[in-house]
């Protein structure tokens, strides 16, 4: 029977080449909008390499305030780190998990390998204290970098792995494209996915700050780990010391868990609409395969009576339908997986091959259930067709 | 392979009182009535219709237009049901089957030929013929294959396998037909107006075949015809009007 309906399928390939093109199609958007979600979800399964919770933190503006700018950030470093409710204070770049601020660069060198595109992020000591960050190898920033040659930081897999392959990174020094500075690895951390939960482990690198009177003044903002089931009281008593140490300097709290729902409420709007897109378009699909089942059956009520009369139950002529039906989608996805294979081949979006493996095979079965569904329905009317009356139809 | 069209003419024709002294009854109906009812119309197709056929026979049944001939061959053909009567199929009431027991029947006992011919155009001749033998279980690809090259050689198709039917005239279509009639080996043929679409040189030719495979198969075959030359040439003549079988 499978012969019989790919010969008949083929022997119909002109009226059935515009349906095999709109599961085609209609196969590449699924499998692009599942793309999206294998990736989406292949991200969110990967670990964060952080700990948000009980992280707030606290944005601080000198405005006109000129004197003493690191002096007052130490002394107020030092106040909320002796505050009863705070674990531990970090200072460091703007570019904090789930903010709308990022600094990248892919000027690291290694012999003659050139860094990929690098997350730089600026961190003293006290930040795998508030963040929790996972150390694989080696250690994170203390004292002892204090009296270091080159640059200290720390790297997470993705960057060491880009760069020293299987080789340790603990040790190994960085240059910059023109060889005028150096950093040297202490560390390598598990992971660092702090754009979104959606991100992607991109590769990541902390460049050792400390509120030195020799350091630079640029960054202002402190994350601060309180701890569990700390309020408002605690984030009040904050404020006010904050007020009171910088003497009227501006300052702004977020915890980072309303930071992280901000940004899910801003990743996930595009996603959804993008989803709604898809769904509508999908519907569409759908109808018109329906309508183009119902149509297809009402001219072959001949057909079905004389299959009847040849010896087909009304289950046989139900699954007849439903069988053409998938062995056109099996033809249109073929098409259109010979079209998705192309994605990972080519390298278009750089994702790992098991995420387009995954997204085919959820394109692939969305729309086999799709055409099933559609033709379900249409079938099951063939079934009932009376064979007397299908036989005068003509 | 023994060509029907070639032999036809030459053997003798049994009588229809032979063969109801000396065959069994193949098809049995009894107070057979049919009435298509709608919300305001009821029609009475078929009037306490009684009639036996027996195995070998070649009948005819003639009558005007809208005198119930078809709906009769539907309800032979177990396509249909009648609104009440008995139909006995070999002597075994058939009114109880389930949908799968009817076309299992169907498909082993009865081959239907058509006025229009019923082929499905997106096949080929080869394929038509194999169609009955594709709803029979333990029936192999291969065996399906000769089995319809077989059919094909009775009827002097043997050359046209490939062909569509768009290419080929009524009366080899018909051929086809009859061919694919043949290939599930059925006890029973039953036949609705088959010359009714031909020219009468091509009618003759349909009702030669028709008349070989009866005397030489011996196989059983109802006829509808509006052509009286041709009812005359089978063994028994039932003339039907307003659903009541008059002869």
């Amino acid at each position: 029977m499978i012969r019989h309906l790919f010969t008949l399928i083929w022997n119909r390939k002109r009226a059935n080449f515009l349906l095999m093109a709109e599961i085609l199609l209609s196969f590449f958007v699924l499998f692009v909008v599942s793309l999206l979600l294998v990736n989406n979800y292949h991200n969110y399964r990967q670990p964060k390499g952080f700990a948000p919770d009980n992280v707030w933190e606290f944005n601080v503006d000198p405005g006109q305030d000129t004197v003493d700018r690191k002096g007052t950030l130490r002394r107020l470093v030092q106040e909320l780190q002796a505050t009863p409710g705070v674990a531990a204070v970090t200072w460091t770049s703007s570019n904090t998990p789930y903010s709308f601020s990022n600094m990248n660069t892919d000027q690291y060198r290694y012999k003659d390998q050139k860094a990929p595109l690098t997350e730089v992020y600026d961190a003293d000591d006290e930040m795998v204290r508030v963040l929790g960050q996972k150390v694989v190898a080696g250690r994170w920033f203390d004292r002892r970098d204090d009296a270091a040659t080159h640059t200290p930081v720390v790297v997470n897999q993705k960057f060491a792995e880009a760069m020293f392959g299987q080789e340790s990174a603990v040790g190994k020094v960085l240059t910059d494209d023109k060889r005028t500075r150096q950093w040297q690895v202490v560390g390598v951390i598990e992971a660092y996915r702090s754009g979104n939960d959606f991100a992607a482990n991109e590769a990541a690198l902390f460049e050792r700050h400390v509120l030195q009177d020799t350091a630079q003044y640029g960054n202002n903002t402190l994350l601060v780990r309180v701890q569990p089931g700390s309020g408002a009281v605690l984030e009040q008593q904050l404020v006010r010391k904050i007020k009171a140490v910088t003497k009227g300097w501006d300052a702004n709290v977020n915890t980072l868990a309303e930071n992280r729902q901000d940004k899910l409420r801003i990743m996930l709007t595009p996603l959804v609409a993008l989803g709604l897109v898809g769904g509508f378009l999908i519907l569409n699909v759908a109808l018109g395969l329906f309508g183009v089942l119902w149509y297809n059956i009402s001219q072959r009520k001949a057909e079905i009576g004389l299959r009847r009369a040849l010896g087909a139950t009304g289950r046989g002529i139900s699954r007849q339908f439903l069988g053409e039906m998938l062995v056109v989608t099996t033809l249109g996805v073929t098409g259109g997986l010979l079209l998705a294979v192309q994605f990972p081949l080519l390298g278009v979006f750089g994702l790992p091959p098991q995420v387009y493996a995954l997204a085919m095979s959820l394109a692939t079965l969305l729309i086999f259930a799709l055409t099933a569904i559609c033709a379900l329905q249409p079938s099951r009317t063939a079934a009932g067709i009376h064979p007397a009356v299908a036989l005068r139809e003509e | 392979m023994e060509n029907i069209l070639a032999q036809s003419a030459v053997r003798p024709q049994a009588t229809a009182a032979t063969l109801a002294a000396t065959a069994q009854p193949v098809i049995q109906l009894r107070d057979i009535e049919k009435v298509y009812q709608t919300k305001t119309i009821e029609t009475v197709a078929l009037n306490r219709v009684n009639l036996t056929i027996h195995k070998g026979e070649f009948v005819s049944i003639m009558g005007p237009s809208g005198c119930g001939k078809s709906t009769l061959l539907s309800i032979i053909g177990l396509l249909d049901e009648p609104t009440s009567g008995v139909i006995e199929l070999d002597g075994r009431p058939v009114q109880s089957y389930s949908d799968k027991e009817l076309a299992a029947l169907r498909n082993q006992k009865i081959g239907f030929v058509f006025q229009s011919y019923h082929l499905i155009n997106d096949l080929s001749v080869l394929d038509n013929v194999e169609l009955p033998l594709l709803y029979r279980s333990g029936v192999g690809g291969r065996e399906r294959r000769e089995r319809a090259y077989a059919a094909l050689d009775k009827v002097g198709l043997s050359a046209r396998t490939n062909h569509f039917p768009s290419q080929l005239s009524g009366g080899q279509r018909q051929r086809v037909a009859i061919a694919r009639a043949l290939a599930g080996n059925p006890e029973i043929i039953l036949a609705d107006e088959p010359t009714g679409n031909l020219d009468s040189v091509m009618g003759e030719e349909i009702m030669d075949l028709l008349l070989g495979l009866n005397r030489q198969e011996g196989t059983t075959i109802v006829m509808v015809t509006h052509d009286e030359q041709q009812a005359h040439k089978t063994q028994r003549l039932i003339r039907f009007f307003d659903g009541s079988q008059v002869q």
